[in-house]
């Protein structure tokens, strides 16, 4: 046969095609399951992490997590318009009830108006941290992730990121635990209450620096854009809570 | 086409050849060392020794799988074409890596991201498809892919060994270095971590195999 007419070579691509396409989708389709629940259990280790329940090494496993996060997680959805969770007319007229139904929200004035808000208890079940979804523009695209704050609803508890497409080294470097945990501590409200944010500084804090020292962090080298779009991003979206947190 | 560089004749099931075709790549004719392939991703995913074990298993199957099924379809494959049949099974066989990798070890998956997906383009795998697949029988050419996929990984994982050591004091994430060290005045090596440290010391090595394997550029 010739291997080289045209006929054959054609159908020879076709052939190959269709069975390397079929195999894909098959694999894809039956592994979908386990990694959606990979994901979903990432998004939840992330909101752990973020209230300091747990680290991104955690040595314990994957179930222990799971029930860690029964106990201790609460995860609800707020409407920020009035900054509370959606009343039963409102959830009868099309708002979501559960946080899983937040992402199947159409329209993106939807989506910023309602989000998902989890809290974490204690042992004794008080409040100990508020866990608040935050996203900003980084260099290549959004970034994802929960900044924690302590009962005081003023200070940061740890900040996270479980999805960006930061180069790494330079913007990745958020995914830094010591980058990280410069945000420990610091302040979202000034003395008088008002909210201030907390922006990324291009260059180090200034330790003289009363108003760097509490709303201020390190920027990361040869990430000033993404620096930028997390501050930026987060103020809005401490912004959008400000009823639900502070009213 | 010539369909093997063999006569027909009863070949043992692991013969000289097949010793050959595991072994050389292992040191002899070293794909990063000696072939200098490859060397992208090995610079790139060696700043922790468990990515590096992970993309190292990632290339091991995805050579080995590939070598296989071309060297299956061989004598069916047309010329004109062969390099896209090859790139079609080679991108199939890492979407399916990355597809497990992402449904059983995600946060691996997640933090190896990009690199991943250029296991494609990693010309060392292209490399053995062209040069040995496509002349040599199915279960040489298994052989041939484990051993180069494997000659490949242990270079990557010696590499992020000394740069996770060196780094950040640590092998697989665990902290190897004393804390008595960090006290009295032992720093990490930022270097390591970023990419020139990857430079050197994949210098470094590739010096020291050919000083040892006494190969001589022709």
């Amino acid at each position: 046969m010739n291997l080289n007419s045209n006929t054959y070579v054609l159908g020879f691509a076709v052939g190959v095609c269709v069975t390397v396409s079929l195999a894909l989708s098959l694999t894809a389709e039956s592994l979908k399951d386990i990694q959606a629940a990979a994901k979903e259990f990432d998004r939840q280790k992330n909101v752990m992490i973020a209230a300091g329940l747990c680290t991104a090494d955690d040595a314990r496993t994957r179930p222990e997590l799971e029930q860690l996060y029964e106990q201790r997680v609460e995860e609800f959805v707020i409407d920020t318009k009035t900054g509370k969770e959606p009343t039963k007319d409102e959830i009868a007229a099309g708002a979501p009830a559960k946080p899983a139904d937040v992402g199947n929200l159409k329209t993106k004035a939807e989506r910023d108006q309602f989000r998902v808000v989890a809290t974490t208890k204690d042992e004794t079940g008080e409040v100990e941290a508020y866990v608040l979804p935050i996203s900003g523009r980084g260099l290549w695209s959004t970034l994802y992730g929960y900044l924690a704050l302590d009962a005081d609803k003023n200070h940061v508890r740890g900040i996270t990121f479980y999805a960006h497409k930061e180069t790494p080294g330079l913007g990745g470097e958020v995914d830094n635990p010591k980058w990280q945990a410069m945000w420990k501590g610091k302040c979202v409200l000034d003395a008088d209450g008002k909210l201030i944010s907390i922006t990324v500084k291009k260059g180090a804090v200034d330790p003289e620096n009363g108003f760097e020292k509490a709303h201020a962090v390190d920027g990361l080298a040869g990430a000033t854009i993404t620096g930028n779009g997390l501050a930026k991003g987060l103020r809005a979206d401490l912004n959008a809570f400000k009823k639900y947190l502070y009213e | 086409m010539t369909a093997t560089s063999v006569p027909a004749k009863k070949a043992p099931i692991f013969g000289k050849d097949e010793k050959r075709a595991i072994l050389d790549p292992l040191w002899d004719n070293n794909p990063i060392a000696l072939q200098v392939l490859g060397i992208c991703s090995a610079l790139a995913v060696t700043t922790r020794l468990d990515k590096s074990l992970v993309l190292g298993a990632g290339v091991v199957m995805v050579t080995a799988l590939a070598n296989v099924t071309i060297s299956l379809l061989r004598n069916m494959i047309p010329s004109k074409i062969r390099i896209i049949v090859q790139l079609v099974v080679v991108s199939s066989l890492v979407i399916l890596f990355d597809q497990f990798l992402k449904a059983y070890m995600y946060d691996l998956s997640k933090s190896l991201s990009v690199f991943v997906g250029l296991i494609i383009t990693n010309c060392m795998v292209m490399g053995r498809l062209e040069a040995y697949a496509m002349q040599n029988p199915p279960w040489r050419s298994l052989l041939d892919g484990i051993g180069n996929g494997l000659g490949y990984a242990w270079i990557i994982a010696v590499v992020a060994a000394v740069r996770e050591l060196l780094g950040s004091g640590n092998l697989l994430g665990y902290q190897v270095v004393p804390d008595a060290f960090y006290e009295a005045g032992y720093v990490n090596n930022g270097l390591m971590v970023l990419a020139p440290g990857a430079f050197i010391l994949l210098g470094v090595l590739v010096w020291a195999q050919r000083a040892i394997s006494g190969y001589v550029e022709k």
